[in-house]
């Protein structure tokens, strides 16, 4: 099954909870098993938080988009804002790295992000803004899986 | 979203339902570190079994709050995350505290730790 799709949003918290639903409801017909969709949703809720409270500081009027392509079993996505981008990709991606201890960020994002995605990019220019690009494969469903 | 009970004994029992992320953690976040400073609380038991979703926003509320139990040396356990859940918290260190088990054993548990002490 081939698909694409986009979607935009404020930048607001609540938006969160949005971009993870949308996002499940677009990979249902893929029949993917419970754990693939919840590892899936981890993705994208920590790339979209990041563009939300980091990129744009919870502004509540930049636009967070996402764009999404289904080829075969493979979703390709990118999760992209226009805000402040960040300073040091490299030290950003450092598991329990936070510029917002403060807020009770964990740091552990991008760890997350990169272990539950089969491959994963990021650009980020300072002023510009960032976008993370992932892919994920689910697993094909045969008679077999069906049965289990 | 979350439920919070206090028992005689010092340990705080919360139990998460629903999605828990960064939105949903800002709003808990006050009300349990309030009830940890209130109740006297000596241990933390974060009940997992009816919590659909979670990111590393649960990573950060529950790191949080061990620090608040740091000044009386107080235990966490989080009980029956899923596998998903699971695997967060073991790239997070906190692999040694997850238990699968029932909320009265992890009691037990840490009532035999105090016991101990």
């Amino acid at each position: 099954m081939n698909n694409e799709m986009t979607l935009s949003f404020v930048a607001i918290e609540e938006n969160e909870a949005l971009a993870r639903m949308a996002m499940t409801c677009f990979i249902t017909p893929l029949d993917p098993t419970i754990e693939e969709i919840s590892e899936f949703k981890t993705i994208v809720s920590e790339a979209v938080t990041n563009a939300i409270i980091h990129g744009y500081e919870q502004d509540g009027k930049s636009l967070v988009t996402l764009h999404a392509i289904i080829q075969d079993n493979k979703i390709t996505m990118t999760v992209r804002d226009e805000g402040m981008g960040i300073f040091d990709v490299e030290q950003a991606m450092e598991p329990m790295f936070t510029t917002r201890p403060f807020m009770e960020r964990s740091g552990m994002g991008f760890t997350i992000m990169e272990s539950f995605a089969d491959s994963l990019s990021v650009e980020s220019v300072i002023g510009s803004g960032t976008v993370v690009k992932f892919e994920k494969t689910f697993s094909p469903v045969t008679e077999v899986s069906r049965m289990r | 979203m979350a439920d919070i009970e206090i028992l005689d004994n010092g340990i705080l029992i919360v139990s998460l339902r629903g999605e828990l992320d960064n939105h949903k953690a800002n709003q808990i976040r006050t009300h349990i570190s309030t009830s940890i400073f209130t109740g006297q609380v000596r241990a933390i038991i974060w009940n997992l079994e009816r919590l659909g979703f979670m990111d590393s926003a649960g990573i950060g509320l529950i790191l949080g709050r061990m620090r608040d139990l740091v000044p009386s040396n107080g235990e966490t356990l989080i009980l029956n995350p899923t596998p998903t859940m699971e695997k967060i918290f073991k790239f997070s260190g906190l692999g040694s505290n997850i238990r699968h088990c029932t909320i009265d054993s992890a009691i037990g548990e840490i009532g035999g730790v105090l016991h101990e002490q």
